[in-house]
């Protein structure tokens, strides 16, 4: 390895004309972590990366790599690898010279070259595929020969953008194990950019949630998962999403449909609220509110109740759908540490 | 934007001095790239058709006799006014006129029915694409030499034998005025209708099947599909075929040149053909060059028709 | 069932009609050329006689030999060919990959120059190269044949540089590799097929050229399509031999056109899409 790899953003802002892709996004990465971009398509994150790439030079702010000002560097002068969305391995050329040509830009000798591209291939489990070209390779091979080129070079930064979107299902979940590995190994800095809240929540060390082009919250995912702080962030992430309703604080209790559903945390003046429930945090059970079973969806190891709580909607993650049918009337309660709390005008968390 | 803007702006600026500093000089980096690259290209395409056509139009101002070069000297628009007058030049833009819609309409029509007939055709589409590439990958100047001597010779030529078995008799095929324009119209139509089958049945073949079986579920029949569906999804590709094959007919020289030489007379002498002739065999260079001058106005004129057409709609 | 027959039979005729109209002047030049001078002048004409390569043997070795003439319109495609690839390649690139402002004014002038009618080229022409001597040289003639063959590979070479993804060339910049070397190493080795078929067409196009040939061919150069006017004249006509010249010239066109079959359409419309005419 080169370097350490310690990224900084500083208020970075990225314009197309009019439009603001980016408005001041500021993040710092450590050496060594996996850091994930997670956002809705066009929140900025892909943008973030190849800013961070050199592909994309910012309208304002500065990148920082390992205390080095790199804004004016373009990719071929900053140090980082990267693996493209959709692999862009090159058609001509074969499995090794792929994973060699990184290598050969640095000057490096043949000699040289030759065991590196086979260590980077043997990592990824594809050195008996050196001879084919990439048009000979399934989806998940050309992945790993992406993965290869990457990390073949040893460079301060490795960068990934959905590297796994192409790949179907279960390849997806076996890449991303692997690719957690073989992070940890090398022990790079990783910055990896996702749509998918769960590639996030299993890979990353910490993330960067982004909402049209800017950061709403940092942290560990755990961190995130349990105390979002926005509504948009608490809508984001998890699946199926938190329930988020209109409510009030009032008398020390949390008012959803004109009735208490939970009692308030200490301390907290009369407002309007977002209530927002997790599915899994609502318990239905013989006691509490009454609902009214609209549709239950059965997901096999779990359940999805679709209810009615005096005219909202509410949804609840169950382990066992069977006892229940559409039309039932059920009760569900809400534990008050499993109630977040909203502003409803600032959309900020309300903190107990 | 620029790099000489004072490095004190202020911060809080839209942009830091900084930051578009770096941009202008990846853009400017990028520009030089962009020029290198296109600057060969750039000087050669001036040299062989800008400054030519500069040039044109200064000589076209001139009277330049190479025969008789002691009357050379500048005439203005001279040339022009003569050209107005000249009935030579009206016979040769309405020989260019016929000789360009005929050609072009035959070659559409015949072309697309083609195209239709082998579409549904379940084997043999290959041997079609196969010959069709034949007469358009020839030189006009050949094709037309094959026609004029081996098809059109009289008493000789494949054509005539067959007139002659018809009972129509021997024809003296090139040597009569609408005979000749008859003969160097089919002769353009023959070497190039299978460029307009091709195109149309590439066009054709990308058009999707089951908005064929919509349309027969709709229970439109074959001739209401080809009207409904089938010509009006054809018809870009119909006006492209139109345009290109316009341009290419209103400077169809080789052929016309190989087989007749723009007679008998000026019977077959487009206007393409009588600025060669003014030019190069009457050595009027002066006069040549308006009515290639002439010839490019028309050019302009008809493409902007042609190109309006395509836009509406 | 009968009308169904009937059809398929109509369609036969049709069909073998079109056929037979196409193919009957080339396959009558090649019949003529292997026939002697009686069977050539044989009223009825004759489609069975005994074949002779006798014309053949004439026009290539004979005293109007057309190896020369041959060789002339080889050096001016050739010459052509290897001329535009050199320039059109790097501008096609340009074209179609930098953002640079202005580039769709120069793609714009690009097409424009192909409205500009032959005849209008050559007339200025005539008078330049007359006054610096380049009549009847390779020079004189292959750079006025970039008129025509520029415009044209550009455009061809445009559409192929657009079908390569731009991630090519970022996934090279962050390898390391120079804007030079991306387009050596990257890009060009991917887009070969492409050169191939556009220099097929660039060769074909120069040699059947005619109009600029007929103007500034002399003894030098005296490429093919020009020399097989030496066997017409107004006291006789060599039949034969004006079959076998013919067929020779077309020969080459021909391997090449079938070569780039595949290819075809896209060369002859290319350029029309993007909203202009081709020659």
């Amino acid at each position: 390895m080169t370097g350490p790899g310690k990224v900084r953003f500083e208020d970075v802002v990225k314009m197309h004309g009019n439009f603001a892709a980016l408005k001041g996004v500021e993040f710092e990465i450590e050496p060594g972590e996996f850091f994930a971009l997670l956002g809705p398509s066009g929140s900025g994150k892909s943008t973030t990366l190849r800013i961070l790439a050199g592909l994309d030079m910012p309208t304002r702010g500065r990148v920082i790599l390992d205390d080095q000002d790199v804004t004016a560097q373009d990719a071929r002068e900053r140090d980082v690898a990267m693996v493209f969305q959709s692999y862009a391995l090159y058609p001509h050329m074969t499995v090794a010279q792929n994973i060699a040509f990184p290598l050969e830009m640095e000057k490096k000798s043949k000699a040289e070259i030759e065991p590196l591209v086979r260590e980077a291939a043997r990592k990824v489990r594809i050195d008996h595929l050196l001879d084919r070209r990439p048009g000979q390779l399934s989806g998940g091979q050309q992945q790993r020969c992406a993965l290869a080129r990457a990390i073949v070079r040893r460079a301060k930064l490795f960068l990934l953008d959905e590297p796994l979107s192409n790949l179907d299902a279960k390849l997806r979940l076996e890449t991303r194990a692997e690719l957690k590995r073989l992070q940890r190994d090398l022990g790079v800095t990783a910055v990896y950019v996702t749509h998918d809240q769960e590639e996030a929540m299993t890979l990353a060390d910490r993330m960067a949630v982004f909402m049209e082009g800017e950061i709403q919250q940092i942290g560990r995912p755990a961190d995130v998962f349990a105390r979002p702080n926005s509504i948009d962030v608490a809508g984001f992430i998890g699946s199926p999403p938190m329930n988020l309703l209109p409510g009030r604080i009032e008398g020390g209790q949390v008012v959803v449909a004109g009735k208490p559903l939970s009692t308030a945390p200490a301390g907290l003046a009369s407002r309007d609220v977002i209530v927002g429930v997790r599915p899994g945090a609502v318990q239905v059970n013989g006691t509490g509110r009454a609902a009214t079973v609209e549709f239950v969806e059965n997901l096999g190891d779990t359940a999805i109740l679709d209810l009615k709580l005096d005219g909202a909607p509410i949804r609840a993650r169950i382990s066992d759908g069977r006892p229940f049918a559409d039309g039932d009337q059920v009760a569900i309660t809400v534990a008050p540490q499993d109630v977040h709390l909203f502003d409803a005008e600032t959309r900020r968390r309300i903190e107990a | 934007m620029s790099l000489a803007e004072p490095v004190a702006a202020p911060s809080g600026a839209a942009l830091s001095p900084a930051a578009s500093g770096h941009l202008d000089v990846m853009a400017r980096r990028e520009r030089r790239f962009a020029a290198a690259l296109l600057a060969p290209a750039f000087i050669a395409l001036g040299a062989t058709t800008t400054f030519p056509l500069l040039y044109l139009i200064w000589t076209s101002t001139f009277r330049m006799d190479l025969a008789m070069p002691f009357m050379d000297g500048f005439v203005g628009i001279e040339n022009y006014r003569q050209l107005f007058a000249d009935p030579r030049f009206w016979q040769s833009l309405s020989v260019s006129m016929i000789y360009t819609v005929t050609t072009v309409i035959a070659q559409v029509i015949l072309g697309l029915a083609l195209a239709l007939l082998v579409m549904n055709m379940k084997r043999g589409q290959g041997l079609f694409r196969f010959i069709a590439i034949l007469p358009v990958v020839l030189s006009p100047a050949v094709v037309g030499m094959v026609w004029r001597s081996f098809m059109l010779t009289p008493e000789f030529g494949v054509i005539d034998y067959l007139s002659i078995s018809a009972g129509l008799g021997s024809q003296n095929w090139l040597g009569d005025p609408f005979m000749a324009l008859v003969s160097v119209i089919v002769i353009h139509t023959w070497q190039w209708t299978p460029f307009a089958f091709m195109v149309l049945l590439a066009s054709l073949a990308s058009l999707p099947d089951d908005i064929y079986e919509a349309a027969k579920i709709d229970r439109a029949g074959p001739w209401q599909r080809f009207w409904r569906i089938t010509l009006p999804l054809l018809r870009p590709a119909i006006v492209m075929v139109v345009i290109m094959r316009t341009m290419v007919a209103l400077t169809a020289f080789a052929a016309i040149f190989t087989v007749t030489g723009g007679g008998p007379g000026t019977a077959t002498e487009i206007l393409n053909l009588y600025a060669y002739r003014k030019s190069f065999t009457e050595l009027s260079i002066g006069y040549g060059s308006a009515l290639a001058v002439a010839l490019l106005v028309v050019t302009i004129l008809i493409s902007a028709v042609l190109f309006l057409i395509r836009r509406a709609k | 069932m009968k009308t169904k027959h009937l059809r398929a039979i109509g369609l036969l005729i049709v069909t073998g009609i079109f056929i037979l109209a196409w193919v009957f002047p080339i396959f009558w030049s090649v019949l003529n050329s292997l026939k002697n001078e009686q069977d050539v002048l044989a009223y009825p004409p004759k489609l069975f006689f005994e074949p002779t390569l006798a014309a053949y043997r004439s026009v290539l070795f004979g005293p109007q030999s057309i190896l020369p003439n041959l060789w002339s319109s080889f050096v001016i495609s050739a010459g052509t060919t290897i001329l535009t690839m050199a320039i059109a390649i790097p501008a096609a690139y340009a074209l179609a990959r930098l953002r640079v402002p202005g580039s769709r004014w120069a793609g714009f002038y690009v097409l424009a120059t192909q409205m500009l009618p032959p005849v209008g080229i050559i007339i200025p022409y005539f008078l330049i190269l007359r006054n610096i001597g380049w009549m009847d040289t390779y020079q004189g003639i292959i750079l006025i044949y970039l008129s025509f063959s520029l415009p044209f590979a550009i455009w061809l070479m445009v559409s192929y540089f657009e079908d390569i993804p731009f991630e090519m060339e970022e996934a090279a910049a962050v390898d390391g590799a120079s804007r030079l070397t991306t387009l050596r190493r990257i890009i060009l080795p991917q887009v070969q097929g492409g050169i191939a078929v556009t220099i097929v067409f660039v060769f074909l196009n120069a040699w059947n050229e005619f109009l600029f040939a007929v103007v500034l061919s002399g003894n030098t150069v005296r490429p093919v399509t020009i020399a097989m006017f030496n066997f017409v004249s107004v006291e006789q006509t060599l039949w034969t031999q004006l079959a076998a010249v013919s067929v020779i010239a077309m020969l080459p066109v021909v391997i090449l056109g079938i070569l780039a079959q595949k290819h075809i359409v896209k060369g002859l419309t290319v350029g029309a899409v993007k909203g202009g005419g081709r020659r």
